[in-house]
């Protein structure tokens, strides 16, 4: 379901010659995430800061036997940047550009599952086993080996609650940035078998927010699978006005649908710690774990 | 995106859809001299939210003073937070049954839900299961005709071949346009076999703007209406005014941590004036985004002072803050004070640069929050 993440994990990162591929294909590398190569479609150069740069994911995979694959190009490429991720056999694809056309991710979540591929985001920060590797922009001040499994729609609020918990000694198992689009690769609920079995996690953080019904799933799953380890949730936009998008395109609340009183309470229902603020949450997690 | 009554209805109409005739009145613009019909009209208060019959923005009218006035009385009423600056005019259905259709993006399916039930005209929430007949289908303009036509079986006659008909152009406006949801309830049907659209509920998806370009000219001809969109699309940020009244001017990035910040004020009986997303890592070294918000949030009519939240990830808060310093002298007349909390990288050269331009600045998001009550109860 999920494949081992470590530094020696092989992971190729798709843009690699663009802006935020080449500064964030080099934080990764600071972090311990073993690049192994690099792709550009126009593939003008042969290497960047030492990586070497491939056509495609299918070529680069086959001279560099990665398995991961992060993809950081604009929003209208990144439905053929998981074709081709796709195509070369990645296990796990991590794609953090926000603002993926919601039809093209309809038919990257049709590819990804018939392929068995492990798809995380869009609009996602990336996700982490501290201490170990890291796959897109987890902030490393935030990051730190720990008990806490840890799932997210935002990137920011998700840094602000894993940095104050780590600054209480908190840290994480593994942290997953599922992101803020309403159809993504892998939701809440997708991931509660993985942390019911993973050792590492005796507890389990998720970052929500307005839209959607994601949070309701989750706490139908984690009833449903008997999830035995104590579960927290951070739920923002209460006071968000209805029929606007909160910058997130899945924070969008019409009528009840989305509202944070809906999932609260699904969340309560299930046994989940519902923190009205991200001091009430550092306060809490720290008593239970 | 989700598109006011008149613009979704325009979009369908595009793809074939029957809606009743009827013309859209602004703050600022009289009635046409000839109306869309001679009567009665419903006159529809337009914002971006649902329950607006219950909010009482929607009218039934007969006569010609009778619609003037419904026209007076529902504009610049204030429903969920929006202010109704246009209604639209239309031509009353005399109806002998409404019926219901949606197509709905499923999330989590990865497909199109389709609904259909003949219970239309109440919230679909209301209506009880039995009465609906759901199925989610791939998105895919045929799959998604032909799941209505099996929806629709053993239906009336009627009904059913309104249905079809409706579910066909549905599939085409939400496959060609990229919706995220149709929602048409009710769908009149009159007892000669024709229908219409009563109401239509389109939610739009803003990443595809850059090549829908009928929805693209939509959000630039009608900024004012649709001001998020607006700003998202011209400046490449999200900036919302959650509270025309509020009193924080928020600087703050990421979507998640600034909704969040919105909801520790409020709880602690503070008034944000706006939700923003400024996005640091796209400023490139150019201060244009902080000075288009520090004009935004200093046009707030009781905005007292800013309160600036990063939490710096990869952004650089040495440049932050130097382009901030720089944003801030670039408004004219800008003398809102600004309290500053930065945590991340390149904190100690953004204390100098905020020394030296006089603004407080914390590393605990709890403590700016206090100095923030503070100013605002001196004041």
């Amino acid at each position: 379901m999920f494949p081992r993440i470590d530094g020696s994990t092989k992971v190729i990162v798709t843009g690699i010659t663009g802006r935020a591929g080449r500064q964030h294909s080099r934080i990764m590398r600071e972090y311990g995430t073993n690049i192994v190569g690099g792709v550009s479609p126009k593939a003008e150069v042969k290497e960047v800061d030492g990586v070497p740069v491939f056509v495609n994911a299918v070529e680069a995979v086959r001279e560099t036997g990665a398995v991961a694959c992060v993809a950081l190009v604009g929003a209208m490429q990144l439905l053929d940047a998981v074709k081709d991720a796709v195509a070369a056999g990645i296990k796990l694809l991590v794609t953090p550009t926000e603002g993926m056309p919601v039809h093209d991710a309809v038919e990257a979540l049709e590819l990804t599952r018939a392929a068995g591929v492990l798809w995380i985001g869009a609009s996602t920060p990336g996700m982490a086993v501290p201490g170990a590797a890291k796959l897109g922009f987890l902030p490393h001040d935030s990051l730190l080996p720990g008990p806490l499994g840890l799932m997210s729609k935002s990137g920011t609020l998700s840094y602000e609650a894993g940095y104050r918990l780590a600054q209480a000694g908190i840290g994480q198992s593994v942290w997953v940035g599922v992101g803020g689009d309403p159809v993504k690769g892998t939701r809440y609920a997708e991931l509660v078998p993985f942390y019911a079995q993973d050792e590492r996690t005796e507890g389990l953080l998720i970052i929500g927010e307005i839209g959607g019904h994601e949070e309701e799933d989750f706490a139908r799953v984690l009833i449903e699978q008997r999830f035995s380890k104590p579960v927290f949730a951070l739920i923002a936009g209460r006071s968000a006005p209805e029929g606007v998008t909160m910058g997130h395109a899945g924070a969008l609340v019409h009528g009840n649908h989305g509202s944070f009183e809906a999932k609260r309470a699904a969340l309560t229902a299930a046994g989940v710690t519902v923190f009205a603020s991200l001091g009430e949450l550092v306060a809490g997690v720290r008593a239970r774990l | 995106m989700y598109l006011h009554e008149h613009d979704a209805k325009e979009l369908l109409a595009r793809y074939g859809v029957p809606v009743p005739a009827g013309c859209i009145v602004g703050m600022d613009t009289a009635l046409p001299e000839v109306l869309p019909s001679a009567g009665p009209w419903v006159v529809k208060g337009q914002i971006s939210a649902g329950g607006r019959g219950k909010a009482g923005i929607i009218k039934k009218v007969a006569t010609r003073e009778e619609l003037d006035a419904g026209v007076r009385s529902i504009l610049g009423r204030v429903v969920k937070g929006r202010r109704v600056e246009r209604v639209r005019v239309e031509a009353c259905v005399e109806s002998s049954t409404e019926l219901y259709i949606s197509l709905l993006l499923d999330a989590e399916a990865g497909g199109v839900r389709v609904i259909v039930s003949l219970r239309g005209g109440m919230e679909i929430e209301a209506v009880a299961a039995t009465e609906i007949r759901s199925e989610v289908v791939r998105l895919d303009t045929i799959a998604i005709a032909d799941c209505v036509v099996r929806l629709a079986m053993g239906y009336a006659p009627a009904a059913a071949q309104a249905l079809r008909e409706a579910g066909a152009q549905l599939a085409n406006a939400f496959v060609a346009a990229e919706l995220r949801l149709i929602e048409i309830n009710p769908l009149f049907l009159r007892a000669d076999g024709s229908w219409v659209a009563g109401d239509a509920k389109v939610v739009a998806d803003e990443g595809a703007l850059e090549r829908q370009p009928a929805l693209r000219t939509l959000v630039e001809t009608q900024a004012a209406h649709y001001v998020e969109s607006a700003v998202k699309l011209e400046h490449g940020f999200d900036y919302v005014v959650v509270d025309p009244a509020g009193e924080i001017g928020l600087l703050t990035t990421g979507a998640g941590l600034s909704m969040m910040l919105i909801d520790e004020l409020r709880a602690n009986h503070l008034k944000p004036y706006n939700f923003l997303d400024v996005r640091t890592g796209g400023f490139r070294g150019d201060p244009t985004r902080l000075v288009n918000v520090l004009k935004w949030i200093s046009a707030g009519p009781k905005v007292r002072i800013v309160l600036v939240n990063i939490f710096a990830g990869i952004t650089d808060l040495g440049e932050f803050s130097r382009l901030l310093v720089e944003a801030m002298g670039r408004v004219p007349g800008f003398k809102l004070p600004v309290v500053a909390r930065l945590a991340g990288n390149g904190l100690a050269a953004a204390r100098e640069v905020f020394a030296g331009a006089g603004i407080a600045l914390y590393t605990d998001l709890d403590e700016a929050v206090a100095e923030v009550r503070r100013r605002l109860e001196v004041a």
